[in-house]
């Protein structure tokens, strides 16, 4: 009788904590495939508080239900910066993650976004973001964030926010700083509903700039 | 030093540093007494740069510059320089139009630099004639070409290391500067780092930190990568590319490991840390033993050795010094470092900022606890607990006991270039003396590039002492 207790009370907390599918679904790893790790080239001076510590192994494998895809593949981009230093916007969405020249678009300096049009509302369990892994580096004021508006003026839903000190303007976040890798950042975007998402950044720790190799997002459409 | 005094000064220093770690604990104190030290250290490493300057005031002028060669190092080091103040951006030349050289403008003009572009420095320097100074970051092979014909035409020169892939080319950038009057400064930045000059001048010279220092050592270890790519649909056509010294598009990327176009590992990493043997010893190596090899790699598209091991020796003012140094590319654990070893102390140091230690050595060196208290160290971190056993009296003195790790309390956070780049520029406009001017980058070459010399012969290679003087320049 007790252990019953516990665990209702214990699929409780998950179900209202959003990581826990309804019950029934099939659970499965969600189809990451990772690029090649670089880390090559003259390293940088970094100096990033709230800084979270590495893994140190292999992430592991991130649960949605089965079916749950990257629905951001090939779909529509536009960004704050409309004339990329380099690269096209079409690079955050065309598969290649590649931490190569050719593989990502770097956007100007300060705060800069991109916007994904997802073309239908989706339940989104999870976001993997590349900024760049061919250097250790942090990029700054990581906000991501999910709406079913293509303005961000409504109903805007934040999934991550490593905004300490709200100098992007966006609201500050306690979310960790993190260093770039060629896993990538996997976001829990626990089941929230969107058309578009957004990727703020506000720089990096070896420069000002902004780039994008690759925004994944793992959802399933709204029925 | 006695056995029997080492040990009576070991109680001693147990003592005090029982009361610096007593301190420590109180956190507010500790606090305050960290913020203080940072303040006098930052005090004393900017008197140290600005009496080792001991140049005249200058105009403060804007400087006009032109980048030659926009990759990925002179993009390290044009980001560095859109943090620098008073420097006017007006032109960019690099071979790779269709991605470097739209890249490099595209930035500029986020900037608020709108600035002419070149595919050929001679065109540049031919239409160009508002310029101040260069920077140059192409591959090694074209720097003497492209030093010399910048210097002849006026302009102050800052050239990436390795300063050239040959000697003969490396005179030529010297005699050039001789000759034209023009400043040149080679790309070994850490000759401007706040920490080493910091560590130089105060720790290493003016306290003789590490007493009599009898070996020195560095390594720089890199996790295995692929060989570079690039954007299929920017590539440069085949005769541009010919046109310019490469066979493909592979090679133009991936240049650094082709024989007669860079130098390797040892000088593409190893030149940096070799440059600090000399530096901080204050004299240059007498002969050099290398074995290296391209173990990892594909031999057709790795010339040159992916792992390589030297040992140098030193006749120093203080006597032989024998230095070994590693650099791989299959494994990057442990990073990169430079070790510097003396009958006081040892010193480890980096470029990066997380590392920077001095261990005493306790049955030698007299306390550093004066060194703390003015904020040129930390307060020591006890490394094995083990040692609270000699205030027991058993100890064996015969054991070696564990040091106590002091950090460095100067940090530098800035991009890595940056300092040497201010540097540069501050002596364009007068108000600094080059931190490694022709003269210092041609020593710095002719030690390394034996080192890819000697692995070749598998002998013990000399050094003569008028190698290091850039004699016979054309």
């Amino acid at each position: 009788m007790l252990y019953r207790r516990i665990a209702i009370v214990l699929v409780m907390v998950a179900l209202l904590m959003g990581v826990m599918p309804v019950q029934g679904q099939d659970l499965k790893p969600i189809p990451i495939k990772l690029p090649k790790a670089m880390f090559v080239g003259t390293p940088q001076n970094i100096n990033v508080p709230n800084l979270e510590k590495p893994l140190g192994k292999p992430r592991e494998p991130f649960l949605a239900p089965a079916g749950v895809v990257n629905v951001a593949l090939n779909k529509p981009v536009n960004s704050s910066d409309d004339a990329p230093i380099i690269g096209e916007l079409e690079m955050v969405t065309d598969g290649d993650k590649e931490a190569t020249d050719g593989s990502y678009v770097e956007l100007g300096p300060f705060v800069q976004h991109v916007t994904i049009d997802l073309k239908a509302k989706h339940t989104i369990y999870a976001i993997v973001l590349w900024h760049f892994h061919k250097q250790p580096s942090a990029y700054n004021d990581v906000v991501v964030q999910a709406c079913d508006d293509p303005a961000f003026k409504t109903n805007v839903q934040t999934i991550f926010n490593n905004d300490h000190d709200n100098s992007a303007k966006l609201g500050g976040g306690k979310d960790k700083n993190y260093i770039e890798t060629a896993e990538g950042k996997l976001i829990d975007a626990r089941g929230v509903q969107g058309r578009y998402v957004r990727c703020y950044s506000n720089g990096n720790s070896n420069n000002d700039l902004n780039h994008y190799i690759e925004v994944e997002v793992y959802g399933l459409p709204v029925k | 030093m006695s056995e029997e005094k080492g040990n009576a000064d070991s109680k001693k220093r147990i003592d005090r540093r029982d009361f610096l770690q007593g301190l420590a604990g109180i956190p507010v104190l500790g606090a305050f007494a960290l913020a203080a030290l940072k303040q006098e250290s930052y005090r004393r490493t900017r008197k140290a740069q600005l009496a080792s300057a001991a140049v005249p005031q200058g105009d403060a002028a804007e400087v006009n510059v032109a980048l030659l060669g926009v990759g990925a190092q002179g993009d390290v080091l044009l980001n560095s320089m859109l943090k620098i103040p008073g420097l006017r951006f007006k032109a960019v030349c690099d071979v790779w139009t269709e991605y470097n050289l739209r890249r490099a403008a595209n930035l500029l003009k986020k900037y608020g630099h709108e600035v002419n572009t070149y595919e050929d420095y001679r065109e540049m320097l031919d239409k160009e004639k508002g310029l101040d100074a260069v920077v140059i970051a192409t591959p090694d092979f074209w720097h003497a070409e492209h030093t010399v014909a910048c210097l002849q035409a006026g302009l102050h020169v800052y050239c990436e290391k390795e300063m050239s892939n040959t000697l003969e080319g490396a005179r030529r950038m010297v005699q050039a500067a001789r000759d034209t009057g023009k400043l040149l400064q080679i790309g070994h930045q850490r000759r401007s780092n706040p920490r080493y000059i910091f560590t130089h001048d105060v720790l290493l010279r003016e306290l003789n930190i590490l007493g009599r220092v009898v070996t020195a050592g560095g390594q720089w270890n890199r996790s295995a990568a692929p060989d570079l790519g690039w954007p299929k649909k920017y590539e440069m056509p085949v005769d541009r590319l010919k046109k310019y010294g490469f066979d493909s598009m592979h090679q133009f990327c991936n240049w650094r490991w082709y024989k007669n176009l860079g130098g390797g590992p040892i000088v593409d990493l190893g030149s940096h840390q070799i440059d600090i043997f000399s530096w901080f010893l204050g004299a240059n190596p007498k002969s050099v033993m290398a074995s290296g090899g391209t173990d990892y790699y594909d031999k057709a598209t790795h010339e040159w050795y992916d792992t390589v091991m030297a040992i140098y020796e030193y006749d120093t003012p203080r006597g032989t010094v024998r230095a070994h140094y590693k650099t791989q590319t299959t494994n990057g654990s442990l990073g990169y470092f430079e070790q510097f070893m003396g009958d006081q102390g040892t010193l480890v140091l980096s470029e990066s900022s997380q590392i920077g230690a001095l261990y005493r050595e306790k049955t030698q060196a007299g306390p550093w606890d004066e060194w703390v208290r003015k904020g040129y160290l930390t307060e020591p971190k006890i490394l094995e607990s083990k040692a609270e056993d000699l205030t027991q009296g058993a100890l064996d003195v015969r054991e070696t006991i564990s040091p106590d790790e002091h950090k460095i309390a100067l940090q530098f956070f800035d991009p890595y270039h940056k300092p040497h780049l201010e540097n540069y520029f501050n002596a364009v406009r007068g108000l600094e003396k080059l931190n490694c001017p022709a003269e210092i980058g041609y020593e710095s070459a002719v030690a390394v590039l034996k080192v890819n010399e000697a692995v070749e012969a598998k002998q013990t290679l000399y050094f003569k002492p008028e190698e290091f003087l850039a004699q016979g320049a054309a």
